[in-house]
């Protein structure tokens, strides 16, 4: 099975470096997924949520307020001002990532619409996630 | 008798100084290995955002088949105004290490007074403020506190300032002078250009890949947006590299103190052990002559 390799990474270190089978990402002119042999593209993400696909099929769900995105063909790096990671080993802990998460990107975007879609998002995602 | 209490009292005091010290030595090594894995964790970043920026860089010069023209890259050779700002410690108790930074800041302002450039001082760190401001010379922007608990988004703060007036064409250069880390056991002072800068062109990307850029404007939002993320990361670093480099300096300064420290009280001590004797002598010579004289 083809993978990407997808790489996350904030200045404040890595957030996120594995295989996957596909990422949807927040891109400035839409949302876009990218599976693997994607065509080479550069551009610019606003606040959102990124849906990782991993190899397990299990989802991830990554909160960022900006960033910039570099796809090749079997690649992808995000570099990102903020991101956390949502999930956890506990269930008060997924709870708190969350509202870290929703926190950050209330903190970025200031219309009421990209903050209810990407909360919605959030809390659609972590719903159908298997533990 | 006096005097052999007076060398008692010192040898306590500066044990109890060697105590301090070697807790604040103690203190530096641990909040350095925090703040060395803090820069290391951030250099992933720096290692993405040149090759992302190299590459857009390229691309745009593909497109347009000339140099970018943008501000940023513009190499003034004669600039009129100039920023500076300089990074040193919110505290002291770190050996040369604020002071060399004050001295190369120094060093600069005389150099463009020479050749009659306006230069304007953001500070970062109480310590080059107080400096500055006990010498009277104006500081343009002051920010205290950040230096020891460096954050990204104080990092954009300052910056933002700077990259501004640049931009607006207020300035026309941005220095930035910070002490960076080396190693456990030294510093390196480093003076960089913050803006202009030189494009980063590295020609060994293959040049064939069919990179599409969103929005389609020719990558100039891209880049734009990139070269103000470039900048404040350069600051967030030059901050976090400037923590690690002030805990090792301030754990080398806390160590050499507390060998010193060793060293005084191995001194007092054979000076108490001499005064002892000698008091010993002098009691023991006033009791020998007491029983001569009664014979």
């Amino acid at each position: 099975m083809d993978t990407l390799k997808l790489e996350i990474v904030t200045p404040i270190g890595q957030i996120f470096a594995n295989d996957v089978k596909s990422v949807t990402l927040p891109g400035s002119e839409g949302e876009f997924g990218v599976l693997p042999h994607h065509a080479s593209l550069v551009t610019l993400l606003q606040a959102g949520v990124i849906d990782i696909e991993l190899k397990d099929g299990n989802h991830d769900v990554v909160a960022i307020n900006w960033g910039h995105v570099k796809v090749d063909e079997n690649s992808v790096t995000v570099l990102a001002d903020g991101a956390i990671s949502i999930g956890g080993s506990s269930e008060s802990e997924i709870a708190k990532s969350l509202e870290d998460a929703k926190e950050l990107i209330k903190s970025m975007s200031d219309s009421d619409i990209a903050i209810a879609i990407a909360t919605s998002k959030i809390d659609s995602i972590v719903k159908t996630r298997k533990y | 008798m006096a005097n052999l209490k007076e060398i008692k009292r010192k040898i306590k005091s500066v044990q109890n100084t060697q105590k301090t010290t070697r807790a604040m030595k103690l203190v530096s090594t641990a909040k350095l290995k925090r703040a060395e894995m803090a820069a290391k964790q951030s250099r992933v970043y720096a290692v993405k955002i040149n090759e992302v920026l190299s590459e857009i860089a390229y691309k745009i010069n593909q497109y347009k088949s000339e140099v970018i023209e943008s501000r940023f890259f513009d190499k003034n050779e004669t600039p009129s105004t100039v920023d500076i700002v300089f990074v040193t410690a919110d505290k002291g108790l770190c050996g040369g290490f604020n002071i060399q930074t004050i001295k190369a800041v120094r060093k600069l302002l005389e150099e463009y007074a020479q050749k009659n450039i306006k230069v304007r001082l953001r500070g970062v760190g109480r310590k080059g403020i107080a400096f500055f401001n006990f010498q009277g010379v104006p500081l343009f922007a002051t920010y205290a506190g950040v230096s020891s608990a460096p954050n990204y988004e104080k990092a954009q703060e300052i910056i933002k300032g700077a990259i501004d007036d640049f931009v607006q064409g207020t300035t026309d250069k941005v220095i930035l002078v910070h002490n960076g880390y080396k190693n456990m056991i030294s510093q390196e002072l480093k003076i960089t250009d913050i803006v202009p800068v030189e494009p980063p062109l590295d020609y060994s990307l293959d040049s064939t890949s069919l990179m599409e850029l969103e929005p389609l404007d020719g990558g100039e939002e891209i880049l734009n947006s990139l070269m103000q993320k470039y900048f404040e990361y350069n600051m967030y670093y030059a901050l976090i590299d400037s923590l690690a480099a002030e805990h090792s300096a301030r754990m080398q300064a806390m160590e050499n103190a507390t060998n010193n420290a060793s060293d005084r009280v191995n001194m007092l001590t054979l000076a108490y052990n001499k005064a002892r004797q000698e008091s010993i002598t002098t009691e023991l010579i006033e009791i020998i002559s007491g029983v001569e004289s009664m014979k």
